[in-house]
């Protein structure tokens, strides 16, 4: 095995699982007196049961998936309905992660960027730097035609994706990546996305210019996805 | 076993430091290690059932959390080659600075297919005996042992090619 695996690995004479399973008090009685017996005499031991015990006190943040009652107080989406969604699976409303931006139905927009060769998946908010590269990925349970704009520090709008004019067909699939790529431009400041999700290809310059006079107004039939990061 | 929104709740409280911690591990960011520990209850609360068969809730977690975090491994590969592949040449002054993409272990692993990728987590970075690597994959211990065979060729290639 490769030095980096065996530095990873866990140093222990029993494995991790049995450490957890330990802890959660899943062991059969006799082998948890037979693991606490081990141990007590074994160093090693005691410092991976007494550093995961120490783990196991971090307050962990609010689960973010909220339970909903089942029958949901939420209007059906134009878009799920075109697509023949059914409301009535909507039976958890699923606040999505830093990195990805979701409304409605299932649609997400994630964002990635290549910073000095490195790629990350981008948060709202995140700083990006002049040179960087940034790609979207699109998460949908149909088809759908997407589109991703932008308005610059200096209100100057712009069409990310796609090249041409109109919004364009992505199949459904999870985290889909947009088959363009952007190198950002060294206009600095906060710059502001919209990602549309919609069931027709609408015309995209009339938002872009919309988007320039402080809209746009969203197309029936569309869901829009906001969210900014800053160049710097 | 199946539980209800209240018992995953409270299951979330008592074991989501062994999803966390698993995570920070595979994934090296807390940001992603954040995102897995929210995903894997998540999958939990749509799909409650997923734990009827299972004998242990921490193999469970177990595999739910290296099942997300290898797809995330994998995912970030696929942007980094799909960013290398379509986004114009940097410009000269960006070029040619950058360090690696991903640390050589999650480089690694995203490149084992699913089932090799999984054995070598658990067998090497989580001590399992191949037993238990069994038990998890709810396979054969000899298939184990050929998972675990086909990841040290893999990475002996990959070491070779390197």
């Amino acid at each position: 095995m490769t030095t980096s695996l065996a530095n990873q690995a866990w140093d222990a004479c029993s494995s991790a699982l049995q450490f957890d399973q330990y802890l959660a008090g899943e062991l059969d009685p006799p082998d948890a007196e037979r693991f606490r017996a081990h141990v007590d005499d074994c160093a090693r031991c005691t410092s991976a049961l007494n550093e995961l015990r120490s783990g196991a006190k971090e307050r962990l943040p609010p689960l973010r998936v909220v339970p909903f009652p089942p029958r949901s107080r939420f209007p059906i989406r134009a878009l799920a309905a075109a697509a023949g969604i059914v409301a009535a699976a909507s039976l958890l409303l699923v606040v999505r992660s830093p990195g990805t931006r979701s409304k409605g139905t299932g649609f997400t927009l994630g964002m990635y960027v290549e910073h000095q060769g490195e790629v990350r998946r981008a948060g709202p908010g995140e700083t990006v730097a002049p040179g960087d590269a940034v790609r979207f990925a699109v998460s949908a349970p149909v088809d759908v035609f997407v589109a991703v704009l932008s308005l610059d520090a200096n209100g100057h709008g712009s069409i990310y994706f796609p090249a041409g004019g109109r919004a364009e067909r992505v199949q459904a699939g999870n985290d889909v990546a947009l088959p363009l790529g952007t190198r950002l431009d060294a206009t600095a400041g906060e710059e502001r996305i919209l990602g549309l999700f919609c069931a027709s290809p609408v015309e995209l310059e009339p938002l872009r210019l919309q988007l320039e006079r402080g809209g746009p107004e969203i197309p029936d039939g569309c869901q829009v996805t906001r969210w900014s990061f800053v160049k710097r | 076993m199946s539980l209800d929104a209240g018992a995953i709740e409270r299951l979330y409280r008592s074991h989501g430091h062994i999803v966390l911690r698993r995570a920070r591990a595979l994934l090296g960011s807390e940001e992603d290690a954040q995102e897995a520990l929210q995903e894997v209850f998540a999958s939990l609360l749509r799909a409650p059932h997923s734990l009827r068969n299972a004998t242990s809730v921490v193999g469970w977690l177990y595999q739910s959390t290296t099942h997300f975090c290898l797809n995330q491994l994998r995912n970030r590969r696929t942007g980094a080659r799909l960013l290398q592949s379509s986004v114009a040449p940097a410009p000269a002054h960006v070029a040619g600075r950058g360090g690696e993409v991903l640390a050589e272990l999650r480089r690694v692993l995203s490149r084992l297919p699913a089932d090799v990728a999984a054995a070598t987590v658990y067998h090497h970075l989580d001590g399992m005996t191949h037993a238990e690597v069994a038990g998890l994959l709810g396979c054969s211990r000899r298939k184990v042992g050929y998972l675990l065979e086909r990841a040290q060729r893999s990475l002996a290639l990959l070491e070779q090619s390197a």
